[in-house]
């Protein structure tokens, strides 16, 4: 759990969930922008939970363990079930469901980062 | 919106099949799992704790998912309900939790109107009421 990565998936959750708007504003379905957008989200959420599962391996424990694993499980399916959701989505509010995922997965980037912090014994 | 979807005949389209619903029922079921979530680790891990506050996180669980399966697949009633108790939850449950803070002594979703949630909570009623309303008046002249 490095704050790097946690900014990274902010900054890619943020610019995924303009992308959305946008394409909502615009009246178009989601494009390929999107679609590498979420790939890219994706890959940074599996090389974040990987770490901290390293991490949680070699001793590091949150205070509120199982919390922090059930936001790493959970926010690692946000961007596939958005992507595939605005995917299915035949109208231009498809950015608008994929944006709700990627401000998710923002929100919850930080949650995990404070639940990783607040390390108990 | 019907017409693109083109797989159900006009008029027996679920409530927020399509479109703007959409979005609706994608911030409805975040809730539902971030509150369903909450609750159950709440519940399994330190129910003692504060009973009242995480029984109250598992009802508000439960109302957000019978609002995200209604407003899915068109249960106008269902959602109506569920949207109303709600909307008066949150707006019972952020008073007293401001009021009596000593009986709320860890958060819920509803604590101090949704606070922890960036108010989400509090607005996510009145856009689902207003949501069905408008609903309801497209339905009534097809």
């Amino acid at each position: 759990m490095t704050p790097v990565l946690v900014v990274a998936v902010t900054v890619t959750a943020a610019l995924l969930a303009l992308a959305g708007i946008a394409s909502t504003l615009a009246g178009r379905r989601i494009g390929l922008l999107h679609l590498w957008g979420a790939a890219l989200l994706e890959v940074l959420l599996l090389v974040q939970a990987v770490l901290a599962v390293v991490l949680l391996v070699r001793g590091d424990r949150p205070a509120d363990t199982p919390t922090f694993l059930g936001y790493l499980a959970g926010i690692v399916l946000l961007p596939v079930a958005g992507t595939l959701w605005a995917r299915s989505e035949p109208t231009r509010w498809a950015g608008t469901v994929l944006a709700v995922a990627a401000g998710t997965v923002g929100v919850m980037a930080w949650r995990l980062q404070q639940l990783w912090e607040a390390t108990g014994g | 919106m019907a017409e693109a979807t083109g797989d159900r005949p006009a008029g027996e389209q679920p409530a927020a099949a399509g479109g703007a619903g959409r979005v609706l029922v994608a911030v409805y079921g975040v809730f539902a799992l971030a509150a369903g979530a909450r609750a159950a680790v709440q519940l399994s891990t330190r129910f003692a704790e504060a009973p009242v506050a995480y029984l109250l996180s598992a009802l508000a669980a439960a109302v957000y998912l019978v609002a995200t399966v209604a407003l899915a697949r068109g249960g106008r009633r269902t959602a109506l309900v569920a949207i109303t108790v709600e909307l008066v939850g949150v707006l019972v449950v952020g008073t007293l939790s401001l009021l009596d803070p000593a009986a709320f002594p860890d958060e819920t979703v509803w604590s101090a109107y949704g606070r922890g949630y960036a108010f989400i909570p509090l607005v996510l009623p009145v856009a689902g009421l207003l949501w069905l309303r408008r609903h309801h008046q497209r339905t009534l002249r097809p």
